[in-house]
């Protein structure tokens, strides 16, 4: 009996030695597999962006246009007369004469630094009918030139049916003064520069998501683990809660909860999002234990007694961890799905400027429809599809790994 | 004392018999499939309602409370006339005790009675539902069933012609897809295609039909629905397509290691049979359970993908009446949507019983 238990006993370094295997397998897996390393490699890319991104490129808060967003590498144009077309090429050769600029494009910030030089002339945008009396202006020589700015506004003086304006022409392509140097995704409806808050706005979106299902798999496995070990009338409950948690759609209970419950601080909201999402993982944990209970070691310990707390620490637990890694990473996903599905919607009030907010100004400001601002929606979507795909590429991998009956057959 | 006792004990005989025969009708009535999934969801409908009278009318800062509150800010009025005017249109008598409240609550929801809309004056909350309702049953179903169609004959190609390049391929693809949130992908349709490649106008297919158009059984009227579904359904099956493909490669993997399938190739049944009959049929048995839990998602992702689309949906109704503070309304969609995904959860079960005969005969797993 006693050279039985030794090795038993023994097994009291199980978690840490359990913990190695596991790492040494993931880093042998993880090497192989492409897809998961695209996504090993993705998740150390967003780390690195989240700890150094802010001190790098400090997050732009310097509202320098009214309302127009500047395409990457914007440049302004010049419009003149084609007889002037070669006299009016630099901001600067325009001294002493009238520049027309159209007011709601952010034109008066991009022509401040010359004001003293030449007069400034302001239209309305007016669903183009400003522009149109700018032009008739322009022809008729009340004013010398036009500053424009925005690619709505030029798209529309270039329609064929724009009667006349074959006798002018856009001649001038010169960074914007205004703007700086050409920004790297562009700048938003503010002129504030979309790469600063793409690399400032990811730290709280991933700290709550990671936060988020963290808790959602801390409840799963320890209701899991505890219905499954304690069974009986405790199990019965807990199985019929996860189930009737599961049926209730999350999303929209999280919408309407969100409509009376401020949502604006992120360990509240990881909470809530935590005590919806976990039935199905408890669920999945509850099968996990209960075949795990069954293996012979399990067994052994339950007829040494060595108690629960020890058979689920120490001889169940540690042949879960990579069961736990991998739903985990599930969880963050679904987590960061609901968290920025709601401040999308404006329901998560959060009070700095992350991805998600990113997107809900580029809904509310109408600039999802602007092609010129295409960089203040499409920045954000993509940093968040590239995190959940890392982090799913990344979880498939470590199934594929941990779970070689899944392998051979996949 | 013989005398005495004998009445007890033949009345506790009666009552244990009794209990005895309902115990029995109980186990007979539970060990019937059907009978206990529609209990099932009937408890949870049930659940749900309870859950959301405690949302609604109980929790401090709720619904009602902010709604007074606002209606006394707005109009100046007493606390009392505030307070009647919010338990006309909630339906509560607000001097009953909660229990009553909580009955006539329940008596009012099944007579469908959800109360008036706080925006628009005088409309009975059910019939703004009934509205939008079929709307998004329209697209979220057609949505599910092109993205399991689809998926199921990708997932079947994947595992015939598992570890080709075109499964590394296809595996690489649906990972890729089912990572990405639907609303993300929807984003990406609209700024992508509908306004820098200008492939479509993103205003024209707003709405759920073009107003100019009268509601009937025409075939400009029928293209032009489809037309305006065609967004949130692209968006949902990009969104769930690739989980469909995934768990179809790996039930057919498992079902094309079974004997039976060994055994039909060794009879020489045509390969079409094979597939068809054989592994087809087998490895679609184990998705509906996974049908169940993508009917909630998609209908809860509805609220996204419909307010992103400005799709007229139960989903965009929802999102219209939380930015607009319509409590009622808010309470009835809320209800609705859980209800319908309750139903469809109990319609997945029965299918999936029908399909496969163990799940009936099992009593218990």
């Amino acid at each position: 009996m006693t050279t039985q238990a030794a090795p038993l006993v023994s097994q009291q370094r199980a978690p840490l030695s359990g913990l190695w295997t596991a790492l040494r397998i993931f880093w042998l897996g993880v090497s192989r597999n492409r897809a998961g390393f695209i996504g090993f490699l993705g998740i150390v890319f967003y780390i690195i962006v989240v700890i150094f991104g802010p001190i790098v490129v400090p997050f732009d808060n310097e509202v320098k246009l009214d309302e127009i967003a500047a395409p990457p590498g914007t440049r302004i144009q010049l419009m003149t007369r084609s007889e002037n077309v070669n006299t009016y090429t630099t901001l600067e050769s325009l001294n002493g004469k009238v520049v027309g600029v159209i007011g709601n494009t952010g034109g008066p910030k991009l022509v401040e630094p010359y004001e003293d030089t030449f007069e400034v002339e302001e239209y309305r945008w007016q669903a183009g009918r400003g522009i149109d009396r700018a032009l008739e202006e322009l022809m008729d020589g009340d004013i010398d030139a036009l500053v424009i700015f925005s690619q709505t506004v030029k798209d529309y003086i270039d329609e064929p049916e724009q009667a006349g304006n074959q006798n002018l022409y856009t001649n001038l392509a010169i960074s914007n003064p205004a703007l700086g140097p050409a920004h790297l995704l562009g700048t938003d409806t503010q002129g504030r520069d979309i790469f600063s808050h793409i690399m400032n706005g990811g730290a709280s979106l991933i700290f709550t998501a990671l936060l988020a299902g963290l808790f959602s798999t801390i409840i799963a496995f320890s209701l899991g683990a505890f219905a499954a070990l304690i069974g009986g009338v405790v199990d019965r409950t807990l199985t019929a809660i996860a189930n009737f948690v599961l049926v209730i759609p999350r999303f929209p209970l999280l919408v309407v909860l969100a409509a009376f419950v401020q949502l604006n601080n992120f360990i509240l909201l990881a909470t809530l999002i935590a005590l919806l999402s976990w039935p199905s993982l408890m669920r999945a944990v509850r099968s996990q234990v209960l075949s795990l209970r069954e293996r012979d070691y399990v067994e052994a310990a339950v007829a040494l007694d060595l108690g629960r707390w020890h058979i689920m620490t120490r001889e169940i637990l540690p042949n879960m961890i990579s069961f736990v890694a991998i739903n985990l990473i599930f969880a963050v996903t679904g987590a960061m799905y609901e968290q920025v599905g709601l401040i999308f919607l404006g329901m998560a009030p959060i009070n700095d400027y992350n991805w998600g907010v990113m997107l809900y100004f580029g809904r509310s400001r109408g600039t999802l429809f602007n092609p010129d601002s295409a960089m203040m929606v499409l920045a954000p979507v993509l940093a968040i599809a590239f995190f959940q795909v890392s982090m799913v590429m990344f979880a498939r991998a470590l199934e594929e790994i941990f779970n070689p009956r899944l392998r051979s057959s996949l | 004392m013989a005398t005495r006792s004998s009445p007890v004990s033949s009345a506790s005989s009666i009552e244990i018999s009794l209990l005895d025969r309902i115990l029995d009708r109980w186990q007979k009535i539970n060990s019937n499939y059907v009978v206990r999934t529609i209990i099932q969801a009937l408890i949870t409908v049930w659940a749900v309602i309870t859950f959301t009278f405690f949302l609604i009318r109980l929790m401090p800062g709720n619904p009602i409370q902010v709604y007074v509150a606002q209606l006394m800010n707005a109009e100046s009025i007493t606390y009392e006339e505030a307070y009647g005017r919010a338990a006309a249109q909630f339906r509560f008598d607000f001097n009953a005790s909660p229990v009553e409240q909580y009955f006539d609550y329940l008596g009012n929801l099944l007579r469908l009675d959800l109360g008036d809309s706080i925006i628009s004056v005088g409309t009975p909350v059910i019939s703004q539902i009934m509205r939008f309702l079929p709307w998004t049953l329209f697209s979220a179903g057609l949505g599910l069933l092109v993205s399991f169609v689809t998926g199921f004959v990708l997932g079947m190609l994947m595992a015939y012609y598992r570890n080709s390049p075109l499964d590394h391929i296809l595996s690489f693809i649906s990972s890729l897809m089912s990572a990405v949130p639907n609303y993300i992908w929807g984003l990406m349709i609209m700024v992508v295609f509908g306004v820098q490649l200008q492939w479509f106008s993103v205003g024209d297919l707003r709405g759920t039909y073009d107003p100019r158009l009268t509601p009937a059984f025409t075939p400009e009227f029928i293209f032009d629905i489809f037309k305006h579904a065609l967004l949130p359904v692209i968006t949902y099956v990009l969104g769930t397509v690739g989980s469909w493909m995934l768990s179809t490669k790996s039930s057919t993997v498992s079902v094309l290691g079974e004997d039976y399938v060994n055994v039909a190739e060794a009879r020489g049944l045509s390969e079409r049979r094979i597939l068809t009959a054989y592994v087809g049929r087998n490895a679609a048995l184990p998705l509906f359970t996974l049908l169940a839990i993508s009917i909630g998602f998609v209908i809860g992702g509805s609220v996204l993908i419909e307010s992103l689309f400005v799709y007229n949906g139960l989903g965009n109704f929802l999102f219209q009446s939380i930015t607009g503070r319509d409590y009622t309304s808010m309470q009835g969609v809320f209800l609705f949507i859980t209800f319908s995904v309750v139903l469809s959860n109990l319609l997945a079960d029965l299918l999936y019983a029908r399909l496969d005969p163990r799940i009936r005969v099992s009593g218990e797993k």
